[in-house]
């Protein structure tokens, strides 16, 4: 774990010392300083290298002179901002984590930039490997201290605080999304929610006792085959006055996807553990509201459960009888996490009548077909919405796409013996997907605006990225939190 | 109800309603406006499935509704040839007796230009001939102009005419495949909304570039792994010979825009299996580099009932591109690709160096009825272009 410091800054002794330019950049302060003490290696090994300080551009001068080790230059593009500020501190961690310590030159620049530094390294600095039990010394990160040096230390140590929340938040959901599926089952996943408690969110956990007298004979159905025990897990942060309506995110947390019955090819099956990474974001977003303590009152639902095939699993062709009474045909028991979401969806509407509703589900493989990796599919029943959370992902780079809804699709998923079923075919697949869950959302006591994420796509990265190591994104933690932090608070 | 889609569906269910023996039918829309009872009107002739009818429509101010039905008619019989021409069977319908049919559009006053496999060749039209040359039916590429009154560069539709797609060596399973003779659907629907233009006398120039080709398995196909020089200089690698139509294309648009140095070029294709998982039978995707374009052309789609939704075209899609041999690959391997954006990707590569407003419809989905109606050609993106230009082309002071 790496400290982060914020200093006067005074140029090091020795380690790594970063330099943030920007495109059209003169040395100046500590990187001219450091110049200097270099005998001039600095600007000359920039020249040489072609470094122009565009953004994601980065340099690496190895033994410069002086005492340092390294120095390392990141681009910040033509104009600073929080978002390159972000991408140049994520861009410099893999480059000093080997080296004990680093300081980054941000005295030229100011508070916020310096905090989206820092903020920026911390995200990549994420590492999972509590499961590597023979990992060579030398193969690890030594990062043990990472100063930012800057002109108004106090004041950029205070505009970090709000985002080491955030990362906190999305740490947690990456640990998460991480774990493998023997580990985090529906139990101890919910079990994992109580560390939100120290951050003072109520946690109330559900069983399946809770559950079927409820009625939650959808979420039921799906959990039937497995062995482990499904959960509904409702938090609760209360930022705001009382009274005042909460938002609600709910995540669809199949903690893993063996398709049952209808069950899936063994090649990449493995990944199927991320498909609790709709509630993995929700539980890290509540973590990351409650951390900073977001002027908000919100509360977070995640339906937990496992999905496997055995004597006990539900079949195609099953009808179930869902919390809001409605019946589904299973067709497929793939299809499952509409089945999940439709109950804690109707649970958190008829509860807590939200100012809006927002889900995240790792919900189709056609939301992949239809945008790749790069945007997470979106459906909403609210242009204002759907506008507020384009902008939010724009800002936070976790981008979104607008898909279309409408009857024509709705049509696809009617049943001939229940109120509908539960898959509408390959044909605009992740559309039906999000009509059905729509009907758990529309009705006729009245509009809720809502939007449901597929962020199938999304969730998982194959390769690193500035913000992201490869592996769990904790996509949506990030988005959200802006989201509230723009038009929810205060 | 609306002037538009409504009504139209309120008269192809009328007509759907009928004996099918029926010979004569009177449309009453005597409590009608002149504008709903042309859309009343228009759904009844575009929902007749059966030819010999006669419609006679009752309206207390026909001369208010003549000049109206007279350009709906227009449409009308763009609609027709472009069903008749994605009906045609592909043993019928080559690229060569595509270009007749087009030929005889000439006595609408459209100049058509057939260029063969000799032009093509001495051209370098890399592209079409690689997926033509498996074929015993050689390739054309289709020029049709529309001159128009407004003295402005012409605004193009471009379009993949692949008149049967076996997929070439990329085989395509058996089942399913006859309906692959109406991968010319976006060659068809450019050549109908010429028509459509013609026989309403638009004033706004027009052109259309239509790559006609049939995509066959043979001794002497082109193979994956194969590199083309296309039209525009570009190498490509090959990797599946089934996602030909950005090649045909590639090569269309390129010459599209070095011929005509278009305000505008919007393509038509029925081009990947991932626009109809993303988007199904009922929206087209659009993909573009011109918002305005965009925006105009969803609108069109929208009052016409050819109803399109955008998608991106992202970094990484481009990216997923990168090919070790040639200036870009084709597509990217494997199952599950987002192939729509990747295809809308590749076919930005071929703009050239000053691209001109561009929007690309993939309406894989489309060139069939949607289910639920009666089986058979759509005739989708006829109406949608024409409306297109009366939308946007036609105002002579426009800018």
């Amino acid at each position: 774990m790496t400290d982060i410091l914020f200093v006067k800054a005074a140029l090091p002794r020795a380690g790594a010392l970063v330099l943030p330019l920007a495109e059209g950049f003169t040395l100046s302060g500590l990187a001219q300083e450091a110049d200097a003490a270099c005998g001039g290696a600095v600007s000359r090994g920039l020249e040489a290298a072609g470094f122009k300080g565009r953004k994601g551009q980065s340099c690496t001068l190895w033994a410069p002179g002086g005492h340092l080790s390294r120095i390392v230059a990141v681009g910040l593009g033509p104009k600073p901002d929080a978002e390159s500020a972000q991408q140049a501190g994520g861009a410099a961690l893999p480059l000093i984590a080997s080296e004990p310590e680093a300081v980054i030159a941000a005295e030229g620049l100011n508070a916020a930039l310096t905090a989206a530094l820092a903020f920026g390294a911390r995200l990549r600095g994420y590492r999972f490997d509590k499961y590597r039990t023979r990992e060579k010394p030398e193969d690890k990160p030594k990062l043990l201290r990472l100063s930012l040096a800057s002109a108004e230390p106090a004041e950029a140590k205070a505009a970090f605080q709000p985002l080491s929340a955030l990362a906190d938040g999305v740490f947690l959901s990456r640990d998460l999304v991480s774990e493998p599926p023997n580990i985090l089952h529906p139990e101890e996943m919910a079990e994992r929610c109580k560390v939100l408690e120290k951050l003072g969110v109520t946690v109330e956990i559900l069983g399946p006792k809770e559950l079927r007298k409820l009625g939650f004979g959808a979420l039921l159905g799906v959990a039937m085959g497995s062995a482990r025990e499904p959960r509904m897990v409702v938090m609760q942060w209360r930022g705001a006055a009382q009274d005042a309506q909460p938002v609600a995110f709910i995540g669809k947390g199949v903690t893993f996807d063996t398709g049952g019955i209808s069950i899936k090819p063994a090649g990449g099956m493995e990944d199927m553990k991320y498909d609790m990474a709709g509630a993995g974001t929700v539980i890290g977003l509540m973590g990351a509201l409650a951390g900073r303590k977001a002027k908000v009152n919100a509360v977070g639902l995640v339906g937990l459960v496992e999905n496997m095939p055995s004597g006990t699993a539900q079949r195609p062709g099953d009808v179930v009888r869902s919390y809001s009474g409605q019946t589904i045909e299973v067709i497929n028991t793939d299809a499952e996490g509409r089945l999940v979401l439709a109950d804690v969806l109707w649970y958190a509407r008829e509860r807590f009548r939200p100012r809006f509703m927002v889900d995240l589900a790792t919900l189709t493989g056609a939301i992949i077909v239809a945008l790749g990796h790069e945007h997470a599919g979106m459906f909403a029943n609210d242009d204002t919405l759907a506008q507020q959370l384009s902008a939010a992902g724009a800002a936070t780079g976790e981008a979104v796409w607008r898909m279309p809804l409408g009857e024509a699709y709705d049509k696809l998923i009617k049943s001939d013996i229940a109120d509908m079923k539960n898959v509408g075919g390959r044909p605009g697949g992740s559309i039906s997907a999000a009509q059905f869950l729509q009907r758990f959302i529309d009705t006729r006591e009245g509009h809720v605006p809502w939007a449901h994420l597929d962020i199938a796509g999304t969730a998982w990265a194959t390769k690193d990225s500035a913000l992201t190591p490869k592996g769990a994104t904790a996509f949506g933690v990030r988005l959200l939190d802006r989201l509230v932090a723009d038009h929810y608070e205060g | 109800m609306a002037p538009g889609p409504d009504w139209e569906q309120a008269g192809a269910a009328g007509l759907g309603a009928l004996p099918a023996d029926e010979t004569r039918a009177v449309l009453d829309a005597t409590a009608l406006a002149p504008a709903e009872a042309v859309a009343f009107a228009t759904g009844a002739v575009l929902g007749a499935t059966r030819a010999g009818l006669r419609l006679e429509l009752l309206h207390p101010a026909p001369e208010a509704v003549a000049p109206l039905w007279h350009d709906a008619w227009a449409v009308a019989q763009g609609v027709a040839l472009a069903r008749g021409l994605v009906a045609a069977p592909g043993n019928v319908l080559t690229p060569k007796e595509f270009g007749h049919r087009l030929k005889a559009l000439e006595r609408h006053g459209i100049a058509v230009q057939l260029l063969g496999r000799k032009r093509l060749r001495q051209a370098g039209f890399g592209g079409l001939l690689a997926v033509g040359q498996g074929s015993a039916n050689p390739p054309r590429l289709a020029v049709l102009r529309w001159a128009g009154r407004i003295a402005a560069p012409p605004v193009v539709f471009v379009a993949k005419g692949i008149t049967f797609d076996t997929g070439g060596l990329s085989l395509k399973p058996a089942a399913g495949m006859e309906q692959m003779r109406a991968d010319m659907a976006g060659a068809a629907a450019c050549a109908g909304a010429m028509l459509a233009l013609a026989l309403r006398d638009s004033p706004a120039p027009a052109a259309a570039v239509l790559a006609l080709a049939e995509n066959a398995i043979g001794a002497a196909a082109y193979r994956p792994g194969d590199v083309v020089t296309t039209l525009s200089g570009r190498t490509v690698e090959i990797i599946d010979t089934d996602a030909e139509g950005r090649l045909v294309l590639a090569d269309a648009l390129n010459y599209a825009v070095r011929a005509f140095r278009p305000e505008a070029v919007v393509d038509l294709a029925t081009l990947t299996g991932a626009a109809i998982t993303a988007l199904g039978h009922h929206r087209a995707a659009l993909f573009g580099n011109d918002a305005p374009l965009g925006a105009t052309l969803c609108a069109a789609g929208e009052a016409v009932g050819e109803r399109l939704w955008p998608l991106p075209i992202g970094a990484a899609h481009r990216e997923d591109l990168r090919s070790g041999i040639a200036d870009l690959r084709q597509c990217a391997a494997g199952p599950g690709q987002p192939d729509a954006c990747h295809a809308a990707a590749f076919l930005r590569e071929f703009l050239g160096d000053t691209p001109p407003a561009w929007a690309h419809v993939d309406m894989a989905g489309q060139a069939g009825n949607p289910p639920g109606l009666p089986e058979g050609p759509s005739g989708f993106g006829v109406r949608l272009l024409e409306r297109l230009v009366a939308l946007r082309f036609e105002d002579a002071h426009r800018r």
